[in-house]
């Protein structure tokens, strides 16, 4: 009975053990936190990065006993891309944490004006958004290795055949998720239209209606577009996709980013959807890297895949990529400083001064797997480039060299958003004290 | 024993009219208020703020903000998240538009934006009722998180599409923004959750909150007795969506900092619905006690395998803590269907004649 009476204390008590548990989750190694989303309505998009991701830290732990000798402490914080989970993960994860990798435009948004003040690098690789790429004014934000803004120009650069002139006259359907995410793209296509006089046609769709489509597919078909490019995600894809295949949009002509070319989506539908395209920062294949992963994870069944298939997924390897980068930028950290145990800040300075060579793909068995990334100070992104995957009926190959982005172009747009953002968000500390090299 | 209401002898009508006429409940209060303000900012770490006492504050103002209307009044409302909404959009524009504006006054303007909006969607309350009314608050919260959508001059013609807090300070002491320490939010929360909670105690006790029961418990019958139906519907919806607006505001610019027009979609109305019917309709304490079950208590619940020494995947660990969570909520309806305050009467009643059991 006492107990009730004292509720308050009760309460007290409550909130006192969890405060005292929260500050004794300190590790050893390098502590690397990812904010997954294995759960909710887009863990069938997140599951397989995230795998990825996991698979080459724990490879990394097995095989070199982690970073320059010292094991990793891959954490991972479910949000179920849910904001407010996001800034209880952040929160959560915050105090020894080297890096924070937010997963969700929303959460991002949320978190990085806190990571200038707790001092904590954030790294949000082909998604964030593409003003990001300004390192003065997003000291501690990185997306490599290629920005939105960047994909949506390979995209019309892959459409025109390289001439963007022979864009004239064309009408192009943007079909966008009605988000932030999906409006991204916006500016810079309104901007290349202008320049080449060709006709973009944003057609949003609501985040309620990303199962049925049926509306804007009809536009679609009376719009008689010339080509149509996607800006989707989760449950999206797989719906555009389905109804192309009904309306009997010729497929060739459909071109997705980089997160709507999950093998999931496409499995569906197999062969009907044969010619779809989507943009990639990585080539599927079979590489090294994928041999070391089977031998030291998958096969001593620390994995968390359901069979060995899902290693030769695209987001599966996607996911390898992200944390490649992020375990190359801790060793060029480690090299630099001369320290084992890096902290954050030194971190930051190795993402920075990230330089991934051709050479060194091969030393990492990823050679052709994702094209070579050279960050700077005033280039957060790399925009190292990407190609073309095409859709074959069964898988994706590789259907293009590599594409670039045209940086003359798309650099003021960056800064001028950038900028933007550092007004709305005043005072913004921008570099601040942070040296450059 | 612990309740013994004996020997407590009211001798003046202020005295039996006190909002806490027991001394005990006084003490009990005064415990918890002590708790609030003096003992968790002593033990409280960054992420307990950000986490767990900050977020079950809002949540509770803004189920506080549906009690008004669901609870007292009888109107149903699905349009919670909208209107929350409206008030942080409020905010955002009124503190971009004059940046020299205290947040306090911009805070509680904010609230007027979302009350007018709250009553032009009561409208159709003075016609409807029950389900019906719950379909027109619902297509306020499609309309309302189409239009944070589509306006862009709500969001500034911002490149992101989101609306991002700057930093701003009272009187020299930064209160938002990523520089704002978190204890000072969590004060300033508590102190704007304080002041609401006790006028709004005064206000369901007072003339209003009087006509507002009348009206839910059988409105032909209110109207026979001289009560003005659509002052009484109106104002419930107005009183109801300003504080609901003042909680939006609150959960952006002292919370999370920056927003998505989906934030304010409707499985955050259903979370609030839930806190109040969990919490209890009609009361006003039983918001607090909803918030910490459904707020709080999947946070603790993810906290648990750690401090247990256990390793269980946090994905795994978000797979058990809906299920926990999901089964409380089932066992309490089915314990006590009028919510956790009802709850808290029995045990308070129980406690007052204990140890002879009637």
């Amino acid at each position: 009975m006492k107990h009730f009476t004292n509720l308050g204390k009760a309460v007290a008590a409550g909130a006192l053990a969890v405060a005292m548990s929260t500050a004794a989750m300190a590790a050893d190694g390098l502590n690397f936190p990812n904010l997954t989303y294995r759960t909710g309505p887009f863990a069938g998009t997140g599951t397989p990065i995230m795998n990825g991701q996991r698979d080459y830290m724990l490879m990394l732990n097995e095989r070199d006993g982690g970073i320059g000798g010292v094991p990793i402490d891959y954490i991972e914080c479910e949000t179920g891309y849910n904001t407010n989970k996001g800034v209880e993960c952040y929160e959560k994860t915050k105090g020894e944490a080297l890096v924070t990798q937010p997963w969700s435009t929303g959460i991002t948004l949320q978190v990085m004006p806190r990571t200038n003040v707790d001092r904590i690098p954030i790294l949000a690789p082909g998604y964030g958004f593409s003003p990001m790429s300004d390192g003065d004014t997003f000291a501690w934000a990185f997306n490599p290795p290629v920005s939105y803004w960047d994909g949506a120009y390979m995209i019309l650069d892959y459409i025109a055949g390289g001439d963007m002139s022979s864009l004239k006259g064309k009408k192009i359907v943007l079909l966008h998720l009605d988000h932030p995410f999906g409006k991204e793209p916006i500016p810079l296509l309104e901007k290349l239209a202008e320049m080449h006089d060709f006709k973009l046609v944003p057609i949003p769709v609501g985040l309620k209606e990303m199962q049925n489509q049926s509306a804007q597919w009809l536009q679609i078909r009376r719009e008689r577009p010339d080509n149509v490019v996607m800006w989707g995600w989760g449950a999206m894809n797989a719906g555009a996709i389905t109804e192309a295949v009904k309306t009997r949009y010729p497929m060739e002509n459909f071109i997705g980013i980089w997160w709507s070319g999950s093998d999931a989506d496409l499995q569906n539908v197999g062969a009907k959807a044969k010619g779809y395209k989507s943009v990639s920062f990585n080539a599927p294949g079979n590489f090294p890297v994928l041999e070391d992963i089977r031998k030291h994870v998958v096969s001593k069944g620390n994995s968390e895949i359901k069979s060995e298939a899902d290693m030769d997924t695209i987001f599966y390897q996607r996911g390898i990529i992200i944390s490649m980068i992020l375990a190359e930028a801790a060793k060029t950290a480690q090299d630099n400083f001369g320290e084992k145990n890096i902290n954050a800040e030194q971190l930051r300075w190795g993402l920075e001064n990230l330089d991934i060579t051709a050479a060194r793909l091969e030393e990492l068995g990823m050679k052709g797997m994702t094209p070579p990334l050279k960050m700077a100070c005033d280039n957060h992104t790399g925009h190292s480039g990407a190609w073309m995957l095409e859709w074959n009926g069964e898988e994706f190959v590789q259907a293009s060299d590599l594409l670039t982005p045209n940086r003359e172009l798309i650099k003021p747009l960056e800064l001028e958003k950038a900028a933007d953002y550092a007004k709305n968000n005043a005072p913004w500390p921008g570099r601040g004290d942070l040296a450059c090299n | 024993m612990f309740y013994r209401t004996s020997g407590q002898f009211k001798t003046t009508y202020e005295s039996d009219q006190a909002l806490f006429p027991i001394k005990q409940d006084m003490v009990l209060l005064v415990v918890i208020l002590a708790a609030m303000y003096v003992i968790f900012p002593m033990f409280a770490s960054e992420f307990t703020y950000k986490a767990l006492l900050v977020p079950v504050l809002i949540y509770s103002l803004a189920s506080l903000g549906l009690n008004i209307l669901t609870g007292y009044a009888g109107q149903l409302s699905l349009g919670t998240a909208g209107f929350m909404g409206v008030g942080a959009y409020a905010c955002y524009k009124i503190t971009t538009i004059f940046p020299e504006m205290n947040i306090i006054v911009a805070l509680f303007l904010s609230g007027f934006f979302s009350a007018a909006v709250g009553v032009a969607f009561g409208l159709p309350s003075l016609r409807i009722k029950g389900f019906y009314l719950a379909i027109a608050t619902l297509a306020s919260q499609f309309f309302l998180v189409w239009l944070f959508e589509k306006w862009a001059w709500l969001y500034n013609y911002n490149a992101s599409g989101a609306i991002e807090v700057r930093t701003m300070d009272i009187f020299g002491l930064v209160v938002t923004g990523p520089n704002a320490s978190p204890m000072v939010q969590y004060y300033f929360v508590l102190g704007i959750v304080s002041v609401v909670t006790f006028a709004m105690i005064n206000l369901t006790r007072g003339r209003y909150g009087r006509t507002w029961k009348a009206v839910r418990d059988m409105d032909i019958a209110a109207e026979l007795v001289g009560i003005n139906l659509m002052r009484a519907k109106l104002s419930a919806f107005a009183v109801s969506s300003y504080i609901v607006g003042i909680a939006g505001a609150l959960m952006v610019f002292f919370w999370k900092g920056a927003a998505e027009p989906n934030l304010f979609d409707i499985p955050m109305s259903f979370q609030i619905v839930f806190i109040a019917i969990i919490g209890g309709l009609g009361s006003v304490m039983g918001n607090f006690l909803g918030a910490i079950l459904i707020v709080a208590l999947p946070v603790v619940l993810n906290l648990l395998p750690e401090m247990l020494g256990l390793s269980i995947g946090s994905a795994t660990m978000e797979h058990v803590n809906v299920m926990v969570v999901g089964s409380l909520i089932i066992m309490f309806l089915i314990v006590e269907p009028h919510g956790l305050a009802r709850f808290w009467a029995l045990i308070r009643e129980k406690l007052i004649i204990w140890p002879f059991p009637h």
